[in-house]
């Protein structure tokens, strides 16, 4: 079956996930924050105060739903009724765009809540494009996906991952959220150079950026959304922008959240290195 | 598929039971072995349904202490691996777990307190139906009061405790040393619900307790009425039976009010 087309989403600025610590400063104040991505699932409760605080953010910003469950790589059967309620919710937000990971995050009845790694095959490729065709047409819409961070290869992989994800894109139509973080966390883990994988990813198929903090062990890095984002991570945006031009962004932070204040310092860096990476005009066109 | 299949069953094997099968099918990393990177994720899988429980069921973690309290929910891990998409879910077990789960089912406070989160939870983000109001039940003729039923909000849990629990819960919650945990002399009723956006609680009289799950069972006004009656001075029952009516009214305990179907 042939997936919904739709036009390449817009270009929406800088932005923030949303996390309930930051609900009171957001609706109060003014925060130069052009959009937020809110966790789907975190919304998909039958009602009380987190739909509210989502229609008054709603009613302020564009809004983008980020799924962290849809386990488009599982091989379990679909779950219909967790993708009826992602299009309930949709229904309600009217998200600019819906996205989640390339990752599976359990089989066999069992939810593992973590974003497990694919081996990047043949075999599993075309199984990845037919839950997207699936997905899409669940949802009536194009789905984006975004690269996880991974610790372990397979041994039976035959291609990259940039390789796989940009031959995803062609098949199933998906949009790309290109993870800076993550692609700097895999590459560390796994021994390539991050713009291999960068150059690697087509230009016209990435709609969003992720940035995030990390943790080194020295051996490996953990992706833990804890802390500011690293000297090579924003490097590695640099050469994001460079690549794919203006990109809607957001900052995501999921533990130890600091005050809003402290966290505007990285959504604000997100702007200003864009306005130094890209002409201005395109900037301004693409906000147009 | 099959091999795809496979790997998954192995990979979520190895993270579930430590099984390392999946291990022959992995690399080795440019600087750690596969070993300590399959590990990776197996500490994120307990670590995070153990945060997951601490993050739902902060005064019972202040009650048992951190590693207490970590002890117990690695329990209820490895007792009951995650079957929802959604980790809001995953709790839900938890209390019923500690209920009749050695240790923890000696000291019954335990379950009490992580039942009484679990309605303090589900109050939280329940569906949002009604309320229904005095003006709702005022264009009701009142000679068909006594034919009404009501529906509950989807919010409301009505708990019987025989402990202090709530005790313990209060002094959590504001950050103070719990008190010693005791059974009480007699059972606790009590009502859990959404008021607007804010979970609250209250204790109900062992004659509204009754009256209350009565009308939740789908009991009419008139039977409510009667039902006052056998428990207290019958002739002041309507009486009571209309304000405690009008107390879960105000409280927003009610969602909807329709006449009873005749057979």
């Amino acid at each position: 079956m042939s997936a919904p087309t739709s036009a390449k989403p817009p270009f929406l600025g800088f932005g923030l996930g949303l996390r309930a610590e930051h609900y009171a400063d957001i609706l109060d104040g003014d925060p130069a924050i052009d959009w937020f991505e809110v966790i789907s699932e975190n919304y998909m409760v039958p009602g009380g105060q987190p739909l509210k605080m989502l229609d008054r953010i709603r009613e302020r910003w564009p809004v983008v739903m980020h799924g962290v469950s849809m386990s488009i790589a599982s091989t379990a059967e679909p779950d219909l009724d967790y993708l009826n309620g992602l299009k309930a919710l949709a229904d309600r937000v009217e998200p600019r765009w819906i996205s989640d990971h390339l990752c599976w995050t359990g089989v066999h009845g069992k939810n593992l809540h973590d974003l497990l790694p694919i081996p990047y095959t043949r075999e599993s490729l075309d199984h990845v494009c037919d839950r997207i065709d699936l997905v899409q047409n669940a949802l009536g819409r194009t789905l984006t996906l975004e690269n996880v961070s991974t610790y372990v290869r397979f041994a039976e992989a035959d291609m990259t991952e940039w390789e796989f994800i940009s031959e995803m894109s062609r098949r199933s139509g998906c949009w790309l959220l290109f993870d800076v973080n993550n692609v700097y966390v895999s590459s560390f883990n796994h021994g390539y150079d991050p713009l291999e994988f960068l150059n690697g990813i087509p230009q016209d198929r990435v709609v969003q950026f992720h940035m995030a903090g990390h943790e080194h062990l020295g051996t490996h890095i953990i992706d833990t959304h804890d802390r500011e984002v690293c000297a090579d991570v924003w490097e590695l945006y640099r050469h994001a922008l460079k690549r794919f031009g203006p990109v809607s962004t957001i900052i995501e932070r999921d533990a130890d959240i600091p005050p809003l204040a402290e966290i505007m310092v990285e959504v604000e860096e997100t702007r200003r290195i864009a306005a130094e990476v890209l002409p201005p005009e395109s900037l301004a066109r693409a906000a147009a | 598929m099959r091999g795809f299949a496979a790997l998954q069953g192995a990979f979520q094997n190895a993270i579930l039971t430590g099984d390392d099968a999946v291990l022959a099918g992995l690399l080795d990393g440019p600087k750690e072995g596969r070993e300590a990177l399959l590990a990776v994720y197996r500490h994120a899988y307990s670590a995070r349904l153990v945060e997951i429980l601490a993050s739902d069921f902060p005064a019972l973690k202040a009650v048992l202490g951190d590693d207490g309290f970590e002890t117990a929910a690695r329990a209820y891990v490895s007792a009951h691996p995650s079957t929802h998409r959604n980790a809001r879910w995953y709790g839900r077990g938890f209390a019923d777990f500690l209920a009749r789960t050695e240790p923890w089912s000696d000291r019954a406070e335990f379950g009490e307190l992580a039942c009484f989160e679990t309605a303090l939870a589900d109050a939280f983000d329940a569906a949002d139906l009604g309320p229904l109001t005095l003006a709702d039940l005022a264009a009701v003729p009142p000679e068909h009061w006594g034919d009404l039923i009501f529906s509950v909000d989807p919010s409301a849990s009505r708990l019987d405790l025989a402990t202090n629990a709530i005790e313990l819960w209060s002094s959590a919650a504001e950050g103070a040393d719990p008190p010693l945990a005791a059974p009480l002399a007699a059972t606790e009723k009590l009502i859990v619900w959404r008021d607007g956006a804010t979970p609250m609680y209250r204790a109900m009289t062992d004659e509204e307790a009754m009256l209350w799950d009565e009308a939740a069972r789908g009991s009419t006004f008139g039977e409510l009425c009667v039902l006052a009656a056998t428990f207290a001075a019958p002739d002041e029952a309507a009486g009571r039976a209309a304000g405690y009516l009008a107390s879960w009214i105000g409280a927003g305990l009610l969602a909807q009010a329709r006449p009873a179907e005749v057979s």
